[in-house]
């Protein structure tokens, strides 16, 4: 790959930041007393010792009645039932899949879980069991949502609808999970001709539209549109989401398909996608985009 | 007298600091998006990369149902020092720099919150001036936090050493590379201090035990002058990284 | 708490390496005015006055002074004077002074550290309004000028803002180097020379005298004597590709045309002769020599030459005597030789001498002798030389210029009249280094008081030995008793049936007062030992410890530290250990009481029989000892019987051995193998022990010559053998005989040092003379800091004490080691010039025929010693009349041939035509040479007859160092 790559100086560096407020909430860092009492329960990300409740990470606090937890900036996801997640397989196990969810510990896709070709209600047999690298193999990214969590923390996923499944012809980007917000839906296709899909646990797919392609298809059709190859004009509206999410996670804003949208019509006004990886034009896009959320929500 | 003149009649250190003050201390948090966690950390001269992975699953081998398993890689640059040369990792140093870093590490973080989880903390020294050990614990300990990861309490190290003035022994805290070189002893101390615990005690020399108290209580000092430098930079990353979305309640 | 200011890096280029170091730079260091009323001073922070009265008559405002570097380096002496107060010395003068001359630094510390002096140090190079970065390509010694002028404007600034009124003080600064003068005034320092400003001083007349002569050397070529040095780079250019090596020079003690530089690539040292070959190397400093191509090598000449007394002026005389001598033909006996082609460090000191002064009435300039030969005359410049020239003085050596003969120094202060004892004393003190000031306040301070008694509760802490018969023998007049012993009979017997016998040897505790890291300690530390002249003792510890506390005098209750052995009768040691106890002995005896007290069979009390067992054991141990190889040494030992009023020497005798003298010696080694024994378990890297190497073969290789020429074949393989045979080569008829040979043997051996356990491989530890596998000093801590040490390590191990950290840290040890072993050389050097210096007195009025042995041949001269006053010294032999076999090493004249080993009679006599140098000289009696030896008959014409002696033969050496060895390899 030949080019220009553009160094810059640490000094010269640009600032991110686009405060969205001048007050700043109380700050709370490892090892920090939060309370002295014992009237309140002791939440995540904090721990109690010599009758003090402490902090265990650094961020703001959080109280439901007396449920005392620390939010911190960022950190592995934790997930919750219903949640929607992009993830990759790791491995094929006995009736089940690994797979990699950004959580702490691996999360598990129960042959039950799945849908396979054949009608919803089919039961598994020991050929199914065989033929489970034919439906996911490693490395294969799907949409899932989280059904149960087990005792140690790791989720169970299940992908028994037609939006959840195996994900292909597009490209994934990864996010702090912190910075997605939680919506009644994740999947959203874009004015762009762009559909994405943002999971929970920080993992955005970004696809062309094919909603068009997903009704009613047979098997064999969906082979078919793996093969498929995507325009140019969808490629380039995709990677200018890509690039426009990217300028959001560098200024920290939250992830929705308002903001994103907002981006992407910021960012129309850079003709070329490759312009939208210059730091001055990610904190313009980032900047503009918070300027049209405060003006939404002002209305 | 023992040790060479460390300090100078008007009880300076060969760079100018006091016996009792530190090297400047510069840092940055969530400096690569890549890891869960990461941070840089410049004590004078001597600079630090420190990335965070995890908590993820653990390896089988590794595996622990007690708690988390922390695992370290300590590394030094070509060009960390004065003299360009190839530094394989894993080699005798850099084993021993990762096995003490990881204890000082698993004493802060509250392992036993995510059993059969693994946590990787991979540390580059970029320049080494002395007290390069130190430096690594507090960077990691600055890229632990940004990535989220619970904590008991900062876990900050110092080094102290031992010189005379005025007939008096004088112990000098965060001891820099000319000093370090000059043959006196160089106590390591990695700690909790706002708990007062010790994780790591390393001394390079023999030092009589008349001294010990003092180097000691130097450089426990030195933990807790880093310690309140920690916190006030990551205060300032908080503030940094915060938007409105935190503080919404659920 | 720290503030971290503006941060700037240093850089230094080496080949590849770059480094950069931090320099942190500060706001919160003090100016150290009194006249300053911005930075916050403490009260005992203010160094400089507020009214700083100006005492130079160029300056009549107050002032303050700032010192260029080498105004420190040069005018050191200046300095010292009480003259110049309120002067700044900058952190930049600070450091260069340190790098290039330490012992200038030190002094300037002295300078700094007195109160009275209000000499203050400003750390500039931290200060971030002084600071100055090295501009590239700019020279480091420019940039540390511009940073001292840096610092003084910021004075004067820094001063004149806070200027109360007027009166407030400037800032001068005083250079020598012209150029930074020049940029200074441009500036608007002020700034003077030196020597203008001293000149110009009120009130201190002696204040000139002190100016150094600092011109420099390479740049009078004008009417040049010698060639020029070269320049360090040339020189370092010329060691990097081996045309040139560097080394230490030393001067030859008996000719000064020539000296000699050892040289890591020859074997041999490399020779040096004339005035140009040395071309203005002084005795230690460190040269770059060239050698020679080897067909112009030469041999050393045997030679004795003195410079001649008179000043020459500025010419090089004549150096064919030299010359003629040294073209020899013997390929195998030439040395590489070689001349000095640069100094890369000097190593000058100040140096004890007499003044010799111009015959021009009136003249300022003089020439000094020193008394040490190998260093050259100096020229001095004094306008007290009508004073100083019946005085012992100390000159500093300032340069020697390419135009001068000898090297330009000057006065620095008088020791006290020629001739008078005190000042002789002073001499010989200064010129071996023997610290020898009175003890300081803070030193006294740490004494018990005068009517100090034992503590109660010490002895409880301690074994009391109190009812115990415990006596102490020494010689005649000892006042620091260290050691005391007992012995008694303990019930019952050893498996084998034999007598058990409880042995003690009692040693003062001293280490009970001298506290580790007190003033007391450091002091004690830093001389290391006890000094004995013949007629003064300048103590380790002050007088209260060494002569009565410490001192285990008899029927006193005094602290020691005891090792109590069980022996059985055959005296083979059945257990040892070590404990702190109280005794009192019971008496003090001489060697000579003791001995009687021990003849004497009518005696039947405790102290008699004690001493009889501890007399019979003894004997036991020694035969174990010397069937073990140890070598009986001898060394020619005399006492001077002093005159009681004038503590003039009136006769000389040679000391007295005695059983009881072997008896405690055999006590204190089997007391000092067993502790050292005990610390070398205990410590396996810092006991403090003392090992004697054995003597490389090379050394024999004269001694071996000169006794197969007496018919006797020694074997030095061993040393167990050597004494065998030692003890074998006896001469029916001539008693002496044997002696000489191991007066002989004693010279061949290298010395004993003190090393620490850490710094040498266990088979190392073996002491040659003793034949011992391990060895240390236990036994006298009142006079030798090792045993001291010794003491706190044995303490330490047997709980008696705490360890501190000095004592256990290596690298102290080790410089403990080198301290302990070069004062120890220089006490005994010092000794024998004592020695020495008392038989000049002795024979001030006297002339003796005494019977003489010849020690070496030499090609003018034969070594003689006379066996009555263990006295030494050259006989000359002129060469019209002796012809020298250098294979045979023997002399001829006639029928007459001196050899090794012959017995002459000798005719002894002070030569006090020079009253400033005086000589003892030896002429031949016996056997008789015509018109060369002495007439007997003549006896009555005493003084007459010096004159009539050749001057070119009675070339004498220096009185200093007619050699009279005290016992140098015992213990």
């Amino acid at each position: 790959m030949t080019g220009h790559v553009s160094i810059r100086l640490a000094s010269e560096r640009v600032n991110h930041s686009v405060s969205s407020s001048n007050v700043l909430p109380r700050f709370y860092t490892p090892g920090e007393v939060i309370t002295g009492t014992q009237d309140f329960m002791r939440g995540h990300g904090t721990y109690a010792e010599d009758d003090c409740l402490k902090s265990s990470v650094a961020g703001v606090m959080q109280k439901v009645n007396k449920l005392i937890c620390i939010r911190p900036l960022k950190s592995r996801y934790v997930g919750e039932i219903g949640d929607v997640v992009v993830g990759r397989i790791l491995e094929v196990q006995q009736r089940r899949w690994k797979v990699e969810t950004n959580s702490r510990l691996d999360s598990v896709l129960q042959l039950s879980s799945v849908n396979l070709p054949g009608g919803e209600l089919r039961r598994r047999s020991v050929e199914d069991e065989q033929m489970m690298r034919m439906y996911l193999q490693e490395g294969d990214l799907i949409s899932a949502e989280v059904q149960s969590l087990f005792s140690d923390g790791s989720l169970s996923l299940h992908t028994r609808s037609l939006k959840y499944g195996k994900l292909s012809q597009g490209t994934l980007v990864k996010v702090f999970p912190s910075l997605i917000k939680r919506r009644k839906n994740h999947f959203h296709n874009l004015l762009c001709g762009v559909s994405i899909i943002i999971g929970n646990n920080g993992f955005i797919w970004i696809s062309p539209l094919m909603q068009d392609l997903m009704i009613e298809e047979s098997k064999d059709e969906i082979n078919n549109y793996e093969s498929q190859s995507v325009s140019k004009s969808d490629r380039e509206a995709m990677a200018r989401v890509k690039n426009c999410i990217l300028a959001l996670v560098a200024s920290k804003m939250m992830l929705d398909d308002t903001s994103i949208m907002f981006a992407y019509e910021e960012s129309l006004k850079y003709d070329s996608v490759k312009d939208l990886l210059d730091p001055e034009a990610m904190l313009d896009i980032a900047f503009l985009t918070q300027h049209k959320i405060n003006n939404i929500m002002d209305e | 007298m023992p040790g060479p003149d460390l300090l100078s009649s008007q009880g300076l250190r060969l760079d100018g600091r006091r016996p009792n003050e530190l090297r400047r201390i510069r840092c940055k948090m969530g400096v690569f998006t890549q890891p869960d966690g990461s941070a840089y950390l410049e004590q004078g001269n001597t600079k630090v990369l420190a990335a965070v992975y995890g908590p993820h699953q653990a390896a089988k081998s590794k595996s622990s149902t007690e708690g988390v398993v922390v695992n370290c890689q300590y590394s030094m640059a070509t060009f960390s020092t004065g003299e360009r040369k190839n530094r394989p990792r894993g080699d005798r140093k850099s084993q021993e720099m990762s096995l003490h870093l990881r204890q000082a590490l698993t004493a802060a973080i509250k392992t036993e919150l995510y059993p059969r989880s693994q946590i990787d903390v991979y540390v580059e020294v970029l320049q080494a001036d002395g007290g390069a050990y130190c430096v690594c614990v507090n960077a990691a300990t600055l890229a632990l936090i940004d990535a989220g990861i619970p904590l008991r309490a900062y876990a900050c190290a110092c080094s102290a050493s031992m010189a005379w003035h005025g007939g008096q022994p004088e112990p000098l805290v965060d001891v820099g590379h000319v000093e370090e070189a000059a043959g006196g002893v160089v106590l390591t101390v990695a700690s909790l201090p706002s708990t007062e615990n010790i994780a790591l005690l390393e001394m390079s020399h023999r030092l009589h035990m008349d001294y010990f108290d003092v180097v000691l209580s130097r450089a426990m000092q030195g933990c807790r002058d880093i310690e309140v430098i920690l916190d006030k930079a990551v205060r300032e990353h908080l503030a940094e990284g915060w938007t409105k979305e935190d503080v919404v309640t659920i | 708490m720290w503030t971290s200011k503006t941060f700037l890096y240093k850089t230094k280029r080496g080949n590849i390496l770059k480094i950069v170091r931090e320099h942190y730079l500060r706001d919160d260091l003090l100016c150290g005015s009194g006249a300053c009323k911005t930075c916050p001073h403490k009260d005992d922070e203010i160094v400089l006055m507020s009214q700083a009265e100006s005492i130079c008559a160029l300056f009549d405002y107050p002032h303050y002074l700032v010192l260029d570097t080498n105004v420190v380096l040069h005018q050191i002496d200046v300095l010292e004077e009480d003259a110049l107060t309120n002067v700044i010395i900058l952190q930049t003068v600070l450091e260069e002074v340190k790098h290039q001359n330490t012992a200038i630094f030190q002094r300037l510390l002295e300078i700094i550290g007195n109160k009275r002096r209000k000499f203050y140090s400003f750390v500039n190079e931290h200060h971030k309004d002084t600071y100055v970065e090295r501009n590239p390509g700019e020279k480091q010694n420019d940039r540390n000028d511009r940073a001292i002028r840096r610092a003084v404007a910021w004075y004067e600034a820094h001063l004149s803002i806070n200027r109360v009124n007027i009166e407030s003080p400037r800032v001068v600064l005083l250079t020598d180097d012209e150029n930074n003068r020049k940029i200074a005034q441009d500036e608007g320092i002020i700034c003077c020379s030196v020597k203008d400003y001293v000149e110009n001083v009120n009130g201190f007349p002696g204040l000139v005298d002190k100016l150094s002569k600092n011109v420099i050397p390479e740049n009078c070529s004008k009417d040049a004597l010698y060639p020029a040095h070269l320049t360090p780079t040339q020189i370092h250019a010329g060691i990097r590709n081996g045309k040139l090596y560097q080394g230490i020079f030393h001067a030859s003690r008996d000719n000064f045309l020539e000296g000699s530089v050892v040289v890591n690539a020859f074997e041999k040292s490399i020779l040096l002769q004339g005035h140009i070959g040395i071309n203005r190397a002084v005795d230690g400093d460190t040269v770059a020599i060239e050698i020679f191509p080897e067909e112009e090598w030469r041999k050393p000449s045997d030679i004795v030459l003195e410079d001649k007394s008179e000043d020459p002026g500025d010419l090089l005389e004549e150096e064919t005597v030299l010359l003629k001598s040294t073209k020899t033909n013997s390929n195998d006996e030439v040395t590489p030789t070689g001349k000095v082609v640069g100094i890369i460090k000097r190593k000058w000191r100040q140096y004890c001498g007499i003044l010799m002064p111009s015959r021009l009435p009136g003249a300022t300039r003089h020439l000094f002798t020193p008394a040490e030969k190998r260093i050259p005359r100096v020229r001095i410049e004094t306008r007290q030389s009508d004073v100083l020239a019946s005085q012992r003085i100390l000159v500093a050596l300032d340069s020697w210029p390419r135009n001068s003969r000898y090297p330009l120094g000057h006065f620095v202060r008088a020791l006290g009249p020629i001739g008078d004892k005190d000042a002789e004393n002073e001499v010989i003190l200064l010129e071996h280094d023997v610290p020898h000031a009175r003890f300081s306040e803070a030193v006294l301070a740490c004494l018990p008081p005068n009517d100090w008694t034992i503590p109660k509760e010490e002895i409880n802490k301690r074994v009391d030995l109190r009812p115990i018969c415990i006596c102490s023998v020494d010689p005649p007049g000892c006042t620091d008793i260290d050691d005391a012993l007992h012995a008694r009979r303990i019930k019952g017997t050893t498996d084998d049936g034999l007598k058990k016998y409880e042995v003690g040897v009692h040693i003062a505790d001293v280490t009970y007062f001298v506290r580790p890291n007190t003033a007391l300690d450091k002091e004690a530390a830093s001389r290391s030992t006890t000094v004995y002249l013949v007629d003064r003792r300048i103590d380790m510890v002050p007088d209260l410890l060494s002569s009565n506390l410490c001192s285990l005098r008899g029927g006193e209750e005094r602290l020691a530290f005891s090792c109590v052995w069980e022996v059985d009768e055959n005296a083979n040691i059945l257990s040892t250990k070590f404990h702190k106890s109280v005794i009192k002995s019971a008496a003090a005896m001489t060697y000579e009481e003791a001995q009687i007290a021990i003849d004497d069979e009518s005696r039947k009390d405790e102290i008699a029989s004690s001493l009889r067992v501890l007399n019979s054991l003894a004997k036991k141990l020694k035969r174990r000892r010397l069937d073990n190889g140890a070598l009986l040494l001898a060394s020619p030992e005399i006492r001077f019987q002093v005159d009681s009023e004038t503590h003039d020497p009136v006769e000389v005798q040679a000391k007295k051995l005695m059983d009881t003298n072997s008896m405690v010696e055999e006590f204190m080694l089997l007391a000092n193998i067993s502790v050292a024994q005990r610390l070398a378990a205990e410590y396996p890297q810092c006991a403090l022990l003392r090992r004697h190497p054995a003597p490389p073969p090379v050394n024999f290789v004269n001694f071996l010559k000169a006794a197969r020429q007496q018919g006797f074949e020694l074997d030095v393989s061993t040393n167990k053998s050597f004494s065998k045979s030692l003890d074998e080569a006896v001469i029916p008829g001539r008693p002496y005989f044997n002696t000489l040979l191991r007066i002989m043997a004693t010279r061949c051996m290298q010395q004993a040092v003190y090393f620490s356990s850490g710094t040498c491989a266990q088979e190392d530890f073996y002491h040659y003379g003793l034949a011992c596998p391990i060895y240390t000093h236990f036994t006298s801590p009142i006079r030798r800091y090792a045993d001291v040490i010794v003491h706190r390590l044995l303490a330490a191990c047997v709980g008696c004490d705490v360890t501190h950290a000095s004592l256990l840290d290596n690298k102290a040890a080790d410089a403990l080691c080198d301290n302990l072993n070069y004062r120890h050389r220089q006490a005994q050097y010092a000794g024998r010039a004592s020695v020495a210096l008392n038989t000049h007195i002795l024979f001030r009025n006297r002339v003796e025929i005494e019977s003489a042995v010849v020690l070496a041949v030499k090609r003018n001269a034969l070594q003689v010693l006379i066996p009555k006053y263990g006295l030494e010294g050259p006989l000359y032999l002129p060469s019209d009349k002796f012809t020298y076999n250098d294979e045979e090493h023997v002399q001829i004249c006639g029928k007459v041939i001196l050899k090794t080993f012959d017995e002459l009679t000798v005719r002894l006599s002070l030569d006090s035509s020079n009253l400033q140098h005086r000589k003892l000289i030896f002429q031949l009696v016996k056997p008789y040479v015509p018109d060369f030896s002495y007439k007997v008959e003549d006896m009555d014409v005493e003084f007459v007859e010096e004159s009539d002696l050749p001057q070119k033969i009675e070339k004498k050496r220096k009185g200093t160092e007619a050699k009279l060895s005290k016992k140098s390899k015992k213990k």
